[in-house]
C-alpha cells in the first residue's frame, strides 16, 4: 500500500506541475484561440534569468519574482509585436511565428548561457529527512509546496477570471471578440494582458518543475516533453476550461506515475508515446475534452 | 496538343521581343508603353518555353557536374544538401501542399535512417536496396499518423505531429535491441561499399554517395513535378485552401489527405535512408529531435511552401547556416537565426525566397498557359 501512495504522491506532484503549464496553455487559448508552441520555451527562458540570478547570490525565492515579470513581459511583447500582426492572416502563420519563437528562444538561452545543463537551486525544501509519513510512504514537505501553489494559481485565476474588471473583459474577449470589442472593450490589452500572466505562470511553473522532474536540471530540451504533456493536460480537460486543465493536468500525472509502476511492460520508457496516443484519442473521439465549451464553425 | 500548339507557334510570340504587342504607333502614352513591354509574354511549350527549360537543365546539369568534381569535404555538404532537399520535398506534399502542417517530419526522417541502418547491419543488406523498403515503411507509417488528420486540422494536428516527433527518440530507445537504443547504431564503413558495378571503389564511397543522392533527388522532383500537376494535386491543393468547398467539388478528403501525408513521409523517409549511409552512425537523441523537425519545417518555409525548388533552396539554407554560424553564439546562433528567419519570412515574404523570386521574376517574363478549346463530353 505504502508504494501505491508514493506512486500517487509523484503522481499528483508531477500532474500539479503538468497543471500550471497547461493553465498557461488555457489562458492563451482562451483569449486567442491557439496553442503557443512557445510556452515551454517562455519558462525555460524565465528559468534560466532565475538560475542566472540565483548565481549571482539572489535566493531562489526572491529570484522568482524578477523571473515572472521578465516572463510576463515577453508574453505581452510576442503577443503586440509578433502574434497580433499576423493573427487575422491565417492559422498556419501563427503556429510557423510560435515555431520560429521556439527555436529562437531556446538557441537564445544556450547563446547567452551556454549549452551545458545548469544546476538549479530548489525553491521548496526537499531535504532528505522533509517528509512526513502517510501510510508508509513518504509525502516530501516539496510536493505539499507544489500542490498548494498550483491550487493557489487555480484560486487567484478562478477570481480574476470571476470577481475583476478585467477578468469580465478576458471572458468577454473568449465569449466573441468582435461584441465585446463593439461594447468598448480594448481586445489588444485584454489579449497581451493573458498572454502575460500566461507566460508569468509558465515561469512560476518552470522553476518548480526544474528541480523536480527529471533530469532535475536545467537542460536546453528539458521542456520539450513537458509542453506535449501539458498539452495533453489541456486538450484533456477541454482547452478553455480552466477546471479541465486541474482535472487533465493531475489525471495525466497519476496516470503516468501509475502506469510506470504497475504497467511495467511499457518499461517505464514510454511516457511520451502515451501521451501521443491520449492526445490523439482525445482529439478524434471528443476534441473538446471533458469541459471545454462546443465550438460551433460557420461554413 | 502538339499539333495545336505547333501552329499557334508564329503568332505566339516564340522570342520575348516578338511578345511585343502591335500597338498603332503614336496611339499609346510613354507609360502604357512601358508597361505593356514588362512583362515578356511566353506560352507554355512553345519553342522558346522549351527552350529557357533546356538553358535551365543544362545550368544545373553543370552545376551538378561542377559539384561531382569537389573534394571530399565539400562535396559531402552537397551531399547533405540534396539529402535535406529530399525530405523537405516530401515535407512539402503534405504541408505545402496539402496544408497539413507537420512538426514532426524527423520522426520520418529517422525511421527512414533505422530502417536503412537495420537492414544494412542486422540483415546484411546492401545500402541502396534499402531505398524502396524505407519508401514503403514510411509510407505505411504516414498513412497511419495521417489518419487523425481527417478529424483534426491546423493547430490540432500540429498538436499531434510534434508530439508523434518527440516521441520518436523514446521509442528508438525503446526497442534497444533492434536501434542500439541510446548508444545508436554503427553501420561499418565496409557495409557501405559502393555496388561494383558503379564503378565506384570503397575509398570512393563519397563520389558514389553524391551521384546516388542526384539520382534520387532529381526522381524525387520528378514526382512531386507530375504529383502536384496530376488531378490528384488539384485535389491535395483545393482540400488546403477549402476543405468544404473541395468536398463538395467531389474530392475525397480521406483519400487525399492520408494518401497525401503517406507519400510525404514516404519522400522524407528516403530522405533519411541516404542519410543513414552518408552518416554512418545513427543517434536518435542527436538527430532525429524535435529541433531536426523544426529545421526541416524551417527550410520549408525559407525556400517557400508549395514551390517545386523551394525545398533545393531551403536545404542549402538548412545545412549552410549551421556551417557557416558554428563559431558564434557557443553553436547556438543557427537555432536563433532560424527562429529569426521563420519569424521575418512570414513577415515578409510568406511564399518564401523561391515564391518571392518568382514572384519578382513574372513581372519580367510571365508563361501562360497554351488555350485549349473546349472540346464536347465524349458521351
Amino acid at each position: 500500500m505504502d508504494i501505491f501512495f508514493d506512486r500517487l504522491f509523484s503522481g499528483l506532484t508531477a500532474g500539479s506541475l503538468y497543471t500550471l503549464i497547461a493553465l498557461s496553455l488555457v489562458v492563451v487559448f482562451r483569449s486567442s484561440k491557439t496553442i503557443n508552441f512557445a510556452q515551454g520555451e517562455f519558462a525555460l527562458f524565465c528559468c534560466f534569468i532565475a538560475w542566472w540570478l540565483t548565481t549571482k547570490g539572489l535566493p531562489i525565492i526572491v529570484a522568482l519574482i524578477p523571473a515572472m515579470l521578465v516572463g510576463f513581459l515577453l508574453g505581452v511583447v510576442t503577443e503586440r509585436t509578433l502574434i497580433r500582426p499576423v493573427r487575422r492572416r491565417s492559422e498556419t502563420a501563427v503556429l510557423i511565428v510560435g515555431l520560429g519563437l521556439f527555436t529562437g528562444l531556446n538557441g537564445l538561452d544556450g547563446w547567452i548561457w551556454g549549452p551545458a545543463n545548469k544546476q538549479f537551486p530548489e525553491m521548496l525544501p526537499s531535504g532528505d529527512s522533509d517528509y512526513f509519513l502517510v501510510g508508509g510512504a513518504r509525502l516530501h514537505y516539496d510536493s505539499i509546496g507544489i500542490f498548494l501553489i498550483m491550487l493557489l494559481v487555480v484560486g487567484l485565476l478562478s477570481l480574476l477570471f470571476n470577481k475583476t474588471s478585467l477578468g469580465l473583459r478576458m471572458r468577454a474577449v473568449a465569449t466573441n471578440a468582435e461584441s465585446a470589442s463593439l461594447s468598448g472593450v480594448k481586445v489588444g490589452t485584454v489579449l497581451s494582458m493573458s498572454w502575460g500572466i500566461s507566460a508569468a505562470i509558465s515561469a512560476l511553473a518552470g522553476i518548480l518543475l526544474v528541480p523536480v522532474l527529471p533530469p532535475n536540471e536545467l537542460d536546453l530540451s528539458s521542456f520539450f516533453s513537458i509542453l506535449i504533456f501539458a498539452s495533453a493536460a489541456a486538450l484533456f480537460g477541454g482547452l478553455d476550461s480552466v477546471k479541465g486543465a486541474v482535472v487533465g493536468g493531475l489525471g495525466l500525472g497519476v496516470a503516468e506515475s501509475m502506469l510506470n509502476g504497475y504497467a511495467t511492460f511499457l518499461g517505464g520508457s514510454l511516457q511520451l508515446t502515451v501521451a501521443l496516443v491520449i492526445i490523439v484519442l482525445v482529439l478524434v473521439f471528443k476534441p473538446t475534452g471533458l469541459f471545454g465549451a462546443r465550438r460551433v464553425e460557420r461554413v | 496538343m502538339t499539333t495545336q500548339s505547333a501552329d499557334r507557334e508564329p503568332r505566339a510570340a516564340s522570342e520575348p521581343s516578338d511578345a511585343q504587342p502591335i500597338t498603332p504607333a503614336g496611339t499609346t502614352s510613354p507609360v502604357r508603353k512601358h508597361r505593356r513591354r514588362l512583362p515578356f509574354v511566353i506560352r507554355r511549350n512553345s519553342r522558346s518555353h522549351v527552350g529557357l527549360i533546356g538553358v535551365g537543365v543544362v545550368v544545373g546539369l553543370a552545376m551538378v557536374l561542377w559539384g561531382g568534381g569537389f573534394g571530399q569535404f565539400n562535396q559531402g555538404q552537397l551531399t547533405r544538401v540534396m539529402i535535406y532537399a529530399i525530405a523537405i520535398a516530401g515535407l512539402n506534399i503534405a504541408t505545402g501542399y496539402t496544408g497539413l502542417v507537420s512538426v514532426g517530419h524527423s520522426a520520418f526522417f529517422g525511421l527512414g535512417a533505422y530502417t536503412t541502418g537495420i537492414l544494412v547491419v542486422r540483415h546484411g543488406w546492401s545500402p541502396e536496396a534499402t531505398i524502396p523498403v524505407a519508401f514503403v515503411v514510411c509510407f505505411v507509417v504516414g498513412l497511419v499518423v495521417g489518419l487523425p488528420a481527417l478529424r483534426i486540422r491546423g493547430l490540432y494536428l500540429a498538436m499531434v505531429t510534434l508530439a508523434f516527433g518527440v516521441a520518436f527518440p523514446e521509442v528508438i530507445a525503446r526497442f534497444s535491441d533492434l536501434t542500439g537504443g541510446a548508444q545508436g547504431l554503427t553501420i561499418r564503413r565496409a557495409m557501405l561499399r559502393p555496388p561494383s558495378w558503379s564503378g565506384f571503389s570503397l575509398s570512393e564511397k563519397g563520389q558514389w554517395l553524391y551521384w546516388l543522392c542526384v539520382v534520387v533527388l532529381i526522381l524525387v522532383l520528378i514526382v512531386v513535378h507530375n504529383v502536384v500537376r496530376s488531378r490528384y494535386g488539384l485535389a491535395m491543393m483545393a482540400a488546403r485552401d477549402n476543405e468544404i468547398a473541395a468536398s463538395a467539388s467531389g474530392v475525397n478528403l480521406a483519400v487525399v489527405k492520408t494518401s497525401a501525408f503517406g507519400l510525404s513521409g514516404a519522400l522524407t523517409g528516403v530522405g533519411g535512408s541516404l542519410f543513414a549511409m552518408y552518416l554512418g552512425s545513427l543517434v536518435a537523441n542527436d538527430s532525429f529531435t524535435l529541433l531536426n523537425a523544426i529545421a526541416l519545417l524551417t527550410g520549408l518555409v525559407i525556400g517557400g511552401e508549395a514551390t517545386r525548388f523551394g525545398p533545393i533552396i531551403g536545404a542549402i539554407a538548412v545545412v549552410y547556416i549551421p556551417y557557416y554560424t558554428s563559431d558564434l553564439g557557443q553553436g547556438q546562433a543557427a537555432a536563433v537565426l532560424f527562429g529569426a528567419a521563420l519569424i521575418i519570412i512570414v513577415f515578409i515574404a510568406p511564399e518564401g525566397l523561391t515564391g518571392a523570386f518568382f514572384r519578382v521574376f513574372r513581372r519580367v517574363l510571365t508563361v501562360i498557359p497554351v488555350l485549349r478549346k473546349p472540346q464536347p463530353p465524349a458521351d
